[in-house]
């Protein structure tokens, strides 16, 4: 963060190359692929199956290295880091919303929302009262005690993103956060998500194949072949049918 | 995170009553064997035990306390001119058949005491009294051996009843009557046989009047005398083997003669073999039932265990959560085991058997073991979590 061109930048990927397999089973799955989000923003990344979307997405999160390039995430370079400082940086840092929720179902709603506090070694009192105002904030107040299950899709979607939020990260990684979701209770939850996103120390980055949520993003990133096609700010722009 | 690890743990009941069960029946099988392994095997001594003297002095060759090797009388009298020996008594052990009043013969054990001193006597009568040993054909029977020799009768209900001895009973030994005076409290014996007391010297009669009839002797050190340097003084002025009578197996001394007759029964029978047989299989089923249930509770968390790798927990923390699931389990399913292992001990103890005697190293041993399981256990989940790739949580 040492230019003005950084600060405004959360997360920055050059020239990535990943592969998987060796030989013939040699898969590539981004090639140069060049990336930017910025603070306060709120981006998808887009494109077919196939296209590498969810690998740059692992590659940002720090839960895959890449064979080359560099990942910048809030001024902190990714790659070079060992497995130890990456843990260490996606406790910090990171917050998630998967696309099957991976709530624990043996624990109550407000248990899984207290899991990355606890992991960041949070005293249990703190932790509680953290989850309780999250739940809260997210329209689930009252439902702490509860099983995930006993949820619908999208209060249990709600309870992933007071999970993802409840440690107060800078980047946000949404993975298809609307695919087990209707069409109006996913608009519900982008809208939370964009709602909780607008802080100029938080990025949120959203892989997608739901073209109902594009008008959430302020911008889209369009994936082809493993690197970044084109990157627009009006969903119209895009051939939906491709994606 | 470990009372989240908990709370993973007790949420799913099924595959906690499962793993519970096969832990518990791990631990009730290693307990339990063990338990009526070492009860058994503590009956091998129960001659020592019951026949309280601090020295027993045998023939060089006796290895243990049921194999007599008779020696001439007149070896009690080498043995009280030791010195630091206060007095020596004679005891004769034997196998007889006694012959019912209804014609059916018993096998017993005939044990003879000195009828001066009454050494070696059984400590607890229920009916009768040690000095009538001195009438003529006299014995005092045991109270197991009153049951078993009993006169077995119809019931009103037409069931069998036994009619246990009782003190004016009769029986022969040898075509001599031997008539009951006393009915006493001892622990039974490894060789099955009831115990019968009666006089040294009547034993003469009884067994024909075989030419030996002195099996043991029992020795009493003068006061201030250490009987482990007594045994040796006999043994150098005798020739003949001196025993001392603690009955801690797990005692190290090689005078003990409970000692030597505990690993003789050891090392000479297939007893250990087949309790260990079944102790091993506890163990080996233990870990296999409790080892696959604990893996496949791993595998049903599996993604959730990539989730929180995907947040930030590190190995260490996820290699710890799931050591105190696997422990919480292992110390549940050892208390239950443990306590099975104690209830049906104890109904075995009121029926009088088989016998069950769980030492405090069968205690801990299980406890070790039942842990050992759940540590294989949870290496295996450790394993099979540490193998998986956080990045595999966005993959749906």
């Amino acid at each position: 963060m040492s230019t003005p061109a950084t600060q405004t930048v959360a997360v920055r990927t050059r020239g990535i190359d990943m592969f998987f397999g060796e030989g013939e089973t040699k898969v590539t799955a981004l090639k140069q692929a060049d990336f930017e989000a910025n603070r306060g923003e709120l981006i998808m990344l887009v494109g077919p199956s196939g296209c590498g979307k969810t690998t740059l997405l692992s590659v940002i999160a720090g839960t895959l290295t890449p064979q080359t390039g560099t990942v910048e995430v809030f001024g902190q370079r990714l790659d070079g880091l060992s497995q130890e400082e990456l843990t260490t940086f996606r406790r910090k840092h990171l917050g998630f919303v998967f696309q099957s929720f991976n709530l624990i179902p043996t624990l109550t709603v407000l248990e899984n929302v207290m899991v990355p506090l606890l992991i960041q070694g949070a005293a249990q009192d703190v932790a509680v009262a953290k989850a309780r105002a999250m739940l809260e904030k997210v329209g689930l107040k009252g439902r702490e005690d509860g099983r995930p299950n006993a949820l619908s899709g999208g209060q249990q979607q709600r309870v992933a993103i007071a999970r993802a939020l409840v440690h107060e990260p800078s980047l946000l990684i949404c993975d298809e956060p609307t695919s087990a979701l209707d069409k109006d209770t996913g608009a519900q939850i982008m809208q939370m998500v964009r709602d909780l996103s607008r802080s100029p120390d938080r990025c949120v980055v959203v892989v997608t194949h739901d073209h109902r949520i594009f008008r959430f993003a302020d911008r889209i990133a369009e994936m082809e072949d493993g690197r970044i096609r084109r990157v627009v700010e009006d969903a119209s722009l895009l051939d939906t049918n491709h994606l | 995170m470990y009372r989240l690890a908990l709370n993973m743990l007790f949420g799913d009941r099924a595959k906690l009553a499962m793993l519970l069960c096969g832990l518990a029946f791990s631990a009730l099988l290693m307990a339990q064997q063990t338990s009526v392994f070492f009860g058994i095997m503590s009956w091998t001594y129960t001659p020592v035990h019951n026949i309280r003297a601090p020295i027993w002095v045998s023939d060089p060759m006796v290895e243990q306390a049921n194999d007599a090797k008779p020696m001439r009388d007149t070896d009690l009298y080498r043995v009280r001119s030791v010195d630091g020996v206060a007095w020596a008594a004679p005891l004769h052990t034997s196998f007889l058949q006694a012959r019912m009043q209804d014609g059916n013969f018993k096998l017993i054990t005939m044990v003879g005491i000195d009828a001066d001193t009454f050494a070696g006597a059984p400590a607890v009568l229920s009916q009768g009294r040690i000095e009538d040993l001195r009438l003529p054909n006299t014995v005092i029977v045991d109270e197991w051996g009153a049951q078993l020799m009993g006169r077995v009768t119809k019931g009103p209900d037409g069931k069998e009843v036994v009619i246990p001895l009782k003190v004016g009973d009769t029986f022969e030994v040898n075509d001599l009557e031997a008539r009951i005076v006393g009915i006493c409290k001892v622990r039974r014996a490894f060789t099955g046989g009831p115990f019968v007391y009666t006089t040294y010297d009547r034993t003469k009669l009884y067994t024909l009047g075989a030419r030996r009839t002195l099996s043991f002797m029992l020795v009493e050190p003068q006061p201030g005398i250490d009987p482990a340097q007594l045994c040796a003084r006999i043994e150098a002025d005798t020739g003949l083997k001196a025993w001392t009578s603690e009955t801690v197996i797990w005692s190290w001394s090689d005078l003990s003669l409970a000692r030597n007759t505990f690993w003789w029964f050891w090392k000479n029978t297939g007893i250990p073999f087949s309790f260990g047989t079944a102790v091993a299989l506890g163990l080996f089923v233990g870990i296999a039932v409790s080892g696959q249930t604990f893996y496949s509770f791993v595998l049903e968390n599996l993604k959730y265990f990539a989730a929180i790798k995907a947040m930030g927990a590190g190995m260490g923390v996820i290699a710890r959560m799931l050591l105190v699931q696997a422990f919480t389990a292992g110390l549940l399913g050892f208390g239950l085991g443990v306590g099975m292992a104690q209830a049906i001990g104890r109904a075995m103890i009121e029926k009088g058997m088989p016998p069950f005697v769980m030492f405090p190293q069968i205690f801990w041993a299980t406890l070790a073991l039942v842990l050992g399981i759940s540590l294989v256990s949870a290496i295996i989940g450790i394993i099979k979590v540490s193998r998986v790739d956080a990045a595999t949580v966005f993959r749906g």
